[in-house]
């Protein structure tokens, strides 16, 4: 009985494969057993971008995009980069970074023999010097007036970065090998390390000089160096037309712009490991293995496929479609929700580099130090970790230092000391007694857009009413909270900072009297002092003892308080291995050379 | 007539120059292009500030930056002088090289969608009218206002939850348990009885039949492992001719006109020796190719037709050049069958065909029948939220429209000389029926280009929707005003065509000018 049904069924699947399928006509798809485009053997890895790729120099303020950082990451090596502790690694297969002396200092960069661009030429002094002349500023000569509307003269390249490290060099000299350079500092630089960029959005020694020079209409490199070195530098007093230049300026500030491949290679020349080999414009953009690169960490795999999805669901859909290998959604709850409910997935959670922190100012109601404390003593710090950021990344905690952040190996110490431990508990009483019966009115600004800082508001509005504060909500939209900064309409305000994890530059920014962004009117002398200190100090451990030390004047000073490190989170799948949470900009793509296919 | 479409397209260059100023004012207020700049730490601030204030030429009131950018703008109108400068987006890409890309985007994403939905939104239209409050007419209208008021994003991850995740899933094991055969065969019996007409003997019938149907094709396909290596074959595509030109001649001729039966099955055969001699062919196909292959089959048709003579021929020419050109049909959808395992082995694809977000699998750069594939499986889903959220309009358009006309006493008329129902409603009914729907298509074919935008969002597709997004998100002008100025123009220029159109199809409302 039993085989009699078996064979049946056996005869209406072979008359049914006959009326499907037999006397097929000729389709020539039976010999190809598919798959023949020769996939090499390291594989391919699928990586998600929120933005679309639209330069091939990340270093401009156009250009300067995450995205645009990632893919100059990805091919351009240069002396060093940035690893996941937030440590400088130098690449010594690239080219050594030599310091010929301390005081004054003076750093010589030769870069190793057989390093070369996709096109054969290789990566010389010419190269090393356009670096410096973009990124010194050093033809400069645009003046501007308080508007920042310009008056005379001229900027020429348009870089992203600060220049104020290669400014404080003179112009220098190409060694006699042609392959290295020595920057003498005018006084010591604490970011010396990284003045040719950290390969952190200003993606190392990225430019070829001989593409910039010919297409800026010079004949050759050497009428590029020879230009350079013959020009005077730029003097905002003495502007001067330099035609030159601004062709060849003009040249770097747009020429690499472009959201498809270009048809002439040596608009996308690769001096790392991978090399752009297809766009499609919005949607997707591939890198391949540089044959070549032998001068740095050398990746696994052969290809790198990244696709630019917008949303997070999207993404985390993708991932588990099988369409996409990693992915760094914004991190939100229902993201990190969605993506621990997906198997044969990998979440990682970590804390990004940007941070919200309560400023106070130091005028009007808090110009009392007294009622400044007060304030910080309401301030529900753990709560706020609590509700809004555990939900994504379990291990947060409230951030205890205003000048290190959680990652780096200096922030144990600054916390222990700073004087922040009096603030680890919400204490009502303490400011009470500070207040002495005073109910000062303090108007709180915040980007009420922004859903977190939203919640940041209403929990320390409701803790600093019990102690008698009255608070006034002084939320503005999106569009209007920056305008607001440091114009006096507000006693406090909430927003976020960038902390770039590697050097010192940014101390100063925020915390000296009268610096750019320094919006509550900070000013201590004493701190003055050890950040002019800092920012010539070449040594890492002295830089950090300096800046423990400002920490605990900031802290001591009653600044305001600093709230939670903002958190991250990538999710990739098990076919995958070798991808590491990065706190940075650079994220995942840090150490994209450990990525392999898992077969 | 002429005077009335010059007042028109006067009229309308008036509206589009306030409605642009208006909008770049909206835009330019909608936020402040600075603020991530403002809040920065970065040592060099204030420098990147000026650069971007000078790049955006925010120092410049809204108001006066407006009249620069029509400055540029009206060198368009200077036709062959290629001056036409729409300003450049933040990151320095013209506006003229976005929009052209996104355009193209969005309508690969949104034609098959549109016309889908209005053949079959019209097609559901008619027959609900046909049977006016019967299960069938209560069904459609209650699906089609359900996927109506669903939100098409949460339509959208369904989709891609069920009908890419959960069918690769199958994909990868197609095996379909009994249980699944079973509630399929049940479903497809109510959707069969839903479409018998209304004695409940018939409609028993069509129940037991489809879910017969059903439950063994499902049987069948399953235990020929079809699924992973589909395919017609000569003998499907025989009966599927058949069928076919049967149908055709139903809706075109009338069954009674042999002359025109004999003509199409013609063509069958025809199709069926295409099919032998076409395929090796085929295999170094080119989109010209099949659209050669189309023409050629409609020709023969023409043809056949012709020769087949009768007392009227234009029926049966009719009829069988529409089989000719289906058969050709089935034949390419046959090839692509075919070619399916091939794709879904192809190492870029591993294994997992139907794709949830994008247009294309990067980097797979195959024969016509991969990347067709390739664009079929990044459409599908897509196209099936575009369509289900837009098949309710039609289908109600055409209904009530076909209802009044179903009313009319010319209609009585016609039954009463003697018509047959097929010549009443597809000649006297039909027809006219389709004279409002002209507006809803010339409006839909106008904002067909303006995008979708949350589809586009949802589903990652780079087209004119997200270029919107993401210039306001950027509070970046340019890109935004060209968006507005192609949707605009293009809202203007099919409203003109609708009326224009309807004055041509309906000659009571002839405009007197």
């Amino acid at each position: 009985m039993r085989f009699t049904r078996t064979s049946r069924a056996v005869g209406v699947a072979a008359v049914a494969a006959l009326a499907l399928s037999a006397c097929a006509a000729d389709t020539g798809t039976d010999s190809s057993d598919g798959g023949d485009d020769g996939e090499a053997t390291g594989g391919n890895v699928r990586v998600v971008e929120v933005n679309a790729f639209s330069s091939f120099n990340s270093n401009t303020s156009e250009g300067n995009v995450d995205i645009n950082g990632k893919i100059a990451y990805a091919t351009h090596a240069g002396f060093v980069y940035v690893n996941n502790d937030l440590e400088v690694v130098q690449n010594e297969d690239f080219g050594t970074m030599e310091v010929l002396s301390e005081d004054p200092l003076s750093v010589k960069y030769t870069v190793n023999e057989d390093v070369k661009w996709s096109d054969g030429e290789p990566v010389d002094g010419g190269d090393l010097l356009l670096t410096w002349a973009i990124g010194s500023g050093y033809f400069d000569d645009a003046k501007t007036d308080d508007a920042g509307e310009p008056v005379s003269g001229t900027t020429y390249f348009d870089y992203a970065g600060d220049t104020s490290g290669l400014a404080l060099t003179e112009l220098p000299e190409i060694g006699e090998d042609g392959r290295s350079i020595t920057l003498n500092y005018s006084e010591p630089y604490a970011d010396y390390m990284v003045a040719f960029g950290d390969m952190t959005g200003e993606a190392g020694i990225s430019t070829p000089a001989h593409v910039v020079a010919e297409k800026g209409g010079l004949a050759d490199e050497d009428a590029l160096i020879e230009l350079i070195q013959t020009a005077p530098a730029g003097d905002p007093e003495n502007p001067e037309e330099r035609p030159e230049v601004q062709d060849l300026a003009d040249f770097w500030n747009a020429g690499f712009d472009t959201k498809s491949l270009p048809e002439d290679e040596s608009l996308y020349l690769s001096n790392g490991p991978f090399i752009a080999s297809s766009i499609t414009p919005d949607q997707s953009m591939t890198l391949v293995r540089n044959e070549d690169y032998t001068w740095g960490p050398e990746p696994k795999v052969d290809e790198i496929t990244v696709r630019y999805i917008g949303e997070a669901p999207a993404q985390i859909q993708a991932l588990q479609n099988g369409e996409v290998d990693i992915i760094a959604p914004q991190a939100s709850a229902d993201t990190v929700e969605q993506l621990e409910a997906l198997d044969g997935i990998t979440v990682e959670q970590g804390n990004q580099l940007s941070y919200d922190h309560l400023d106070l100012n130091f005028d009007g109601v808090f110009k009392d130090a007294d009622v400044r404390e007060a304030f910080m003593k309401t301030v529900p710090r753990q709560q706020l970790v609590d509700t809004i950021i555990k939900k994504i990344n379990p291990d947060a905690e409230p951030l205890d230092s205003q000048l290190f952040l959680t990652d780096q190996a200096a922030y144990e110490e600054a916390a222990s000391s700073n004087g922040s431990d009096a603030y680890a508990e919400v204490d009502i009483e303490g400011a009470k007694e500070l207040l002495d019966g005073a109910t000062p009115e303090v108007r709180l600004m915040y980007n009420r857009d922004n859903p977190n800082r939203l919640n940041s508001y209403t929990l320390i509005a409701e803790s600093a009413a019990k102690a008698g504060f009255k608070v006034v909500d002084g939320g503005l939209g999106a569009s209007d909270w920056g305008a607001a900064l440091g114009n006096g309409t507000y006693d406090a305000t909430i927003f976020g900072w960038i902390n770039s994890g590697v050097g010192v530059a940014g101390v100063p920014q925020i915390f000296k009297s009268g610096s750019g962004s320094n919006f509550n009117g900070f000013s201590s002398p004493e701190a003055d002092e050890l950040m002019n200190e800092l920012i010539v100090t070449t040594d890492e451990a002295e830089q950090d003892a300096l800046q423990v030390q400002i920490d605990k004047l900031i802290w001591d000073s009653k600044y305001g308080i600093p709230l939670f490190q903002v958190p991250g989170v990538d999710a990739y799948s098990d076919n995958i291995s070798g991808v590491e949470y990065m706190p940075n900009q650079m994220g995942i793509w840090w150490n994209f050379w450990d990525w392999s296919v898992v077969q | 007539m002429v005077t009335y479409i010059v007042r028109r397209l006067v009229t309308a260059v008036l509206i589009l120059f306030g409605a642009s100023f208006v909008v770049y004012q909206l835009t330019a207020l909608s936020g402040d292009p600075l603020e991530d700049l403002r809040g920065s730490n970065a040592p060099n601030r204030d420098q990147l500030i000026q650069a971007r204030t000078e790049l955006l030429d925010l120092n410049t009131p809204a108001p006066l930056r407006y009249f620069g950018w029509l400055a540029g703008a009206a060198k368009c109108l200077v036709p062959f002088a290629a001056t036409c400068d729409l300003g450049s987006s933040i990151q320095g890409e013209a506006v003229t090289t976005a929009l052209s890309r996104a355009m193209g985007n969005t309508i690969t994403l949104v034609t098959t969608a549109t016309i889908l939905a209005i053949i079959i939104g019209v097609s559901l239209g008619i027959i609900t009218a046909l049977r006016q409050y019967s299960g069938l007419d209560y069904g459609v209208t209650f699906m089609s206002f359900l996927f109506f008021s669903l939100p098409i994003f949460w339509l959208a991850v369904l989709l891609k939850e069920f009908g890419a995740i959960g069918f690769n899933n199958f994909l990868a094991d197609p095996d379909i348990p009994p249980l699944t055969i079973l509630v399929v065969a049940l479903a497809s019996g109510l959707i069969w009885a839903l479409f018998a007409s209304k004695s409940w003997k018939r409609k028993g019938v069509a129940f037991v039949l489809g879910a017969v149907i059903a439950a063994a094709l499902l049987f069948l396909l399953d235990l020929v492992d079809w699924f992973s290596d589909p395919g017609l074959g000569p003998i499907v595509i025989l009966i599927t001719g058949v069928g076919i030109a049967l149908g055709v001649v139903l809706l075109t001729a009338g069954l009674r006109n042999r002359k025109a039966v004999y003509a199409s099955l013609a063509m069958v055969g025809v199709g069926l020796v295409a099919y032998y001699v076409v395929n090796p062919i085929l295999t170094a196909a080119t989109i010209w190719m099949i659209i050669a292959f189309g023409l050629v089959m409609v020709l023969v048709g023409l043809l056949v037709g012709y020769l087949m003579g009768g007392y009227d021929r234009g029926q049966s020419m009719r009829a069988a050049a529409l089989t000719g050109v289906l058969m050709g049909l089935v034949i390419v959808v046959d090839r692509f069958m075919v070619t399916w395992p091939a794709y879904v082995s192809n190492p870029r694809v591993r294994g997992r065909p139907i794709a949830t977000v994008g247009a294309q699998t990067p980097g797979l750069d195959d024969s016509f029948w991969i990347n067709g594939l390739d664009t079929f499986t990044h459409l599908l889903l897509p196209t099936l939220a575009l369509l289900l959220a837009s098949l309710a309009s039609y289908s109600r358009y055409s209904r009530a429209s076909m209802l009044e006309i179903m009313n009319m006493d010319y209609i009585r008329t016609a039954r009463a000389k003697g018509l047959s129902e097929r010549t009443v409603v597809m000649r006297h009914a039909f027809r006219n029926a389709l004279i409002p729907l002209a507006t809803l298509v010339a409006f839909d074919i106008g904002a067909l280009i303006g995008g979708a935008i949350i589809t586009e969002q949802v589903f990652a597709f780079a087209g004119m929707g997200q270029l919107f997004v993401q210039a306001l998100r950027r509070v970046d002008p340019d890109p935004i005003m060209g968006f507005f100025l192609v949707a605009g123009i293009l809202a203007l220029v099919f409203n003109l065509v609708a009326d224009i159109v309807y004055s041509f199809l309906d000659p009571r409302v002839r405009v007197k000018a």
